[in-house]
């Protein structure tokens, strides 16, 4: 589903990433590991075309990144879900409405955003908070709301940067747990973190090792 | 449908939110609609004054003395035939010697024993031929005829009218140009202003797949909005304006300001547009 292929993309002189080859599959559960500073985030913003590759190409779908025209990256993003470290709501605006963005860029009907926006909100556990102000909510409760925006869409993967970076360790347990069950539903995810505690928690996980910018561990 | 009905209720949202950078812009509009209505009530109603002086304008014939009473006749049914001539007066020897002494306060008798005043026509030509060229060409027409003396007109009067006139009018249409410019210019930068307070709801609509137009559109809509709040306030002023002037000054004056509620539309569709052009121009930056 999402290929890299011999793809460098680097910052100047070192920093970025050299040389990855790598293959991720539909409904995989993937750890993208490796200290602050490696290249995960990067490899994350290959995929959503946040950033375009120096050399060799990214494929997600039938999505080429040396093909695909600045128009069409909407449409992919349609299919990839995204959640950050610092989730990335809009605080002017409550919980219904953070999520049902993500369903009014693609124009769907309001009965069917209603109700999608609703049933993401109870899967994650936010049926009580609706119409919540996102500024009112815990950090935990936040990030939810990021990944209900995410999955309301119903993406084929969710990508993670640092998903519990700003998250207490219980906190953090309960959001794997709750990546593992969407992951269960047949969505792909991919979570990059330097939190190592976190693998345990999802004991069928694919480990991707990143150091300096190459992959450690190919697979 | 529910996509515009959700990018109207963005827009208008946007507008709330944006409190200072949106009053800025609906200020410069405002302010530049003022100058733009004031400007062009005034060039229109100084054109058309200008427009009144050339209908007084005319030519004089002059006869040669002591023509046949015959040849008189047949020369102003001539005249009559000139399609350019709006009005033939003739002046007789007598009714100049009138008019002589009219001016003077003498007699011609008193000063000759015999009256030197030809006999005479004034002619005012139709409102389109009041240039230079036509009455130039008009001129040279009457002059051919063997009866007519010389023709007199005040050539420099005709000429400083043209200049004046075209002068106003291209002052008037390059201020409205770089007024207008000007206007989309301050208001797409502090629409920008709006805009980068706001990055970070255009980046999350990114991120969740929206179209580039689908971002754009409710920043336009707010623009158009301020255009629209913009022309509304310019409007009122200028009404109010005129309305205290006509009635309370126009006795001093001797001016009416008279505006149909076309002027009124075309403030209201100038704001709009100023405040679109505006938004336009202020988002493309942060759409790459
Ligand atoms: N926009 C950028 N400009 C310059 N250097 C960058 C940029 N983004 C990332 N880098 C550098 O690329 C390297 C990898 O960054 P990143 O992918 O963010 O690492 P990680 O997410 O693993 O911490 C780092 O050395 C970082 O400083
Ligand atoms: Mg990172």
């Amino acid at each position: 589903m999402i290929t890299f292929f011999n793809v460098s993309c680097t910052f100047g002189k070192e920093a970025g990433v050299k040389n990855i080859n790598l293959t991720i599959n539909e409904g995989e559960f993937v750890f993208l590991t490796g200290s602050s500073g490696a290249g995960k985030s990067t490899l994350l913003r290959l995929i959503y075309m946040d950033l375009f590759p120096e050399k060799g190409k990214v494929v997600i779908r039938n999505f080429d990144s040396s093909k695909v025209r600045s128009s069409e990256i909407p449409f992919l993003r349609r299919k990839v879900g995204m959640i950050f470290q610092d989730f990335r709501l809009l605080e002017d605006r409550n919980v219904y409405e953070n999520v049902a963005l993500s369903l009014y860029v693609s124009h769907y009907k309001t009965r069917e955003i209603r109700q999608r926006v609703y049933n993401v909100l109870n899967q994650v556990g936010l049926g009580h908070r609706v119409y919540y102000n996102s500024k009112e909510l815990s950090g935990g409760e936040q990030q939810r709301v990021a990944i209900a925006r995410a999955l309301v869409k119903e993406p084929v993967v969710l990508l993670a940067d640092e998903p519990t970076g700003n998250l207490d360790p219980r906190v953090s347990s309960d959001l794997m747990s709750l990546l593992t069950r969407i992951n269960q539903n047949g969505t792909a995810v991919i979570v990059a973190t330097h939190n190592y505690s976190l693998i345990p928690r999802v004991p069928n996980a694919r480990l991707i090792q990143v150091n300096e910018g190459e992959i450690v561990n190919p697979t | 449908m529910i996509v515009l009905w959700f990018l109207i209720k963005e827009g208008f949202r946007g507008l709330w939110r944006s409190n200072y950078a949106g009053a800025f812009s609906i200020i410069i509009i405002a302010l530049s609609l003022i100058l733009i209505g004031f400007g062009y009530v005034a060039a229109r109603d100084t054109l058309v004054m200008v427009e009144n002086i050339r209908s007084q304008f005319d030519i004089t014939i002059f006869i040669q003395p002591k023509v046949a009473s015959a040849e008189l006749e047949n020369f102003t049914k001539e005249l009559g035939n000139i399609r350019e001539i709006e009005r033939i007066i003739y002046i007789s020897t007598d009714s100049a010697a009138a008019q002589f002494k009219l001016e003077f306060g003498e007699d011609i008798f008193d000063i000759l024993d015999y009256n030197p005043l030809p006999p005479s026509f004034t002619i005012s030509l139709k409102p389109p031929a009041r240039n230079l060229i036509s009455v130039e060409e008009v001129a040279a027409r009457i002059k051919k005829f063997s009866i007519v003396d010389e023709v007199k007109y005040r050539k420099t009067f005709l000429q400083l009218l043209e200049k004046y006139q075209r002068l106003i009018f291209v002052a008037v249409v390059s201020a409205f140009i770089v007024l207008t410019l000007i206007s989309i210019v301050l208001a797409s930068n502090s629409i920008k202003m709006t805009i980068f307070s706001r990055r970070n709801v255009i980046s999350t609509m990114k991120l969740v797949g929206a179209t580039n137009n689908f971002i754009r559109a409710p920043f336009m809509i707010e623009g158009t909005l301020e255009g629209l709040i913009g022309a509304l306030i310019a409007a009122i002023v200028i009404g109010l304006t005129f309305y205290f002037f006509n009635n309370y000054l126009q006795s001093f004056t001797g001016y009416r300001a008279i505006v149909s509620y076309r002027f009124y539309g075309g403030l209201i569709g100038l704001g709009s547009v100023i405040g679109l052009l505006g938004s336009m121009r202020a988002i493309r930056r942060f759409l790459e």
